[in-house]
């Protein structure tokens, strides 16, 4: 006899469900991402590499190959302070 | 008052004073943190003499060597320059395919050593850099040289 379609018709919803949450989700994360996949276990050494992307291209993912960083490129390292408390 | 850490996340101060005329200036490299680890190895392989310069500078000077190590720093950054320059102009597309899929995977090496490979070819007949691991012992091939990469997610792209 066939196969019985009936009984595995809720996995096919359970997994469809799965995978529609799953594509929506990694298509945000992408367009979050500029496109890319997402960055995990950023330690404070990525952190700042991708703070010098950031004042490199203007984005935080942005990514390019030149040899001579843009004029002013020096003077954009900020100092980080606190407030005074005075 | 006991001493706490300092939390820096409230103001930025951007500094544009430029540094005196009396420092020379040089043109801070302009490449982003994908090719900078991508060509890593290859800037290593040429300027390991001002590397080693500039990283002995800064241990001795415990602390003051942020004006001190200036010149270390001048030449460090002129022969990175080179090095990045130098690949542009000859290889550039493995260069950027490699840098492309390193900016997709977390910056990891393992899971795009397809691209790695020509680039490491490229580099080597056309600029004679060759890629090395320091510290690899005596027996076993060098992790960028073995055939399985056991941490990659696909075998298509290890």
């Amino acid at each position: 006899m066939g196969v019985p379609f009936e009984a595995l018709l809720p996995y096919a919803v359970c997994i469809g469900m799965f995978g529609f949450s799953g594509a929506a989700l990694s298509k945000i994360r992408a367009m979050q991402n500029g496109g890319k996949r997402a960055r995990h276990s950023v330690d404070q050494w990525d952190r700042q590499m991708m703070d010098r992307d950031r004042r490199l291209t203007g984005f935080l993912r942005g990514q390019t190959d030149n040899v001579k960083a843009p004029a002013g490129f020096e003077l954009s390292n900020p100092w980080r302070l606190e407030p005074g408390f005075t | 008052m006991s001493a706490r850490q300092p939390r820096f996340n409230q103001h930025l101060l951007i500094d544009t004073t430029p540094l005196p005329d009396s420092i020379p200036k040089v043109q801070e490299v302009g490449s982003s943190s994908a090719p900078l680890l991508s060509a890593s190895f290859f800037i290593g392989a040429r300027c390991k003499a001002y590397n080693d310069d500039f990283m002995q500078c800064k241990t001795e000077a415990n602390g003051k060597g942020e004006m001190d190590c200036l010149r270390e720093g001048r030449k460090v950054t002129r022969c990175a320059g080179s090095v990045l320059d130098d690949i542009n102009k000859s290889c550039l597309d493995e260069f950027r395919k490699h840098w492309e899929c390193l900016d997709n995977n977390n910056q990891q090496l393992w899971q795009c050593r397809r691209w790695e490979r020509p680039l490491n070819n490229c580099v080597f007949e056309k600029l004679n850099l060759e890629k090395k691991i320091p510290g690899v012992p005596e027996n076993e091939t060098p992790v960028h040289l073995r055939k399985r990469q056991i941490f990659a997610h696909s075998v298509i792209t290890q």
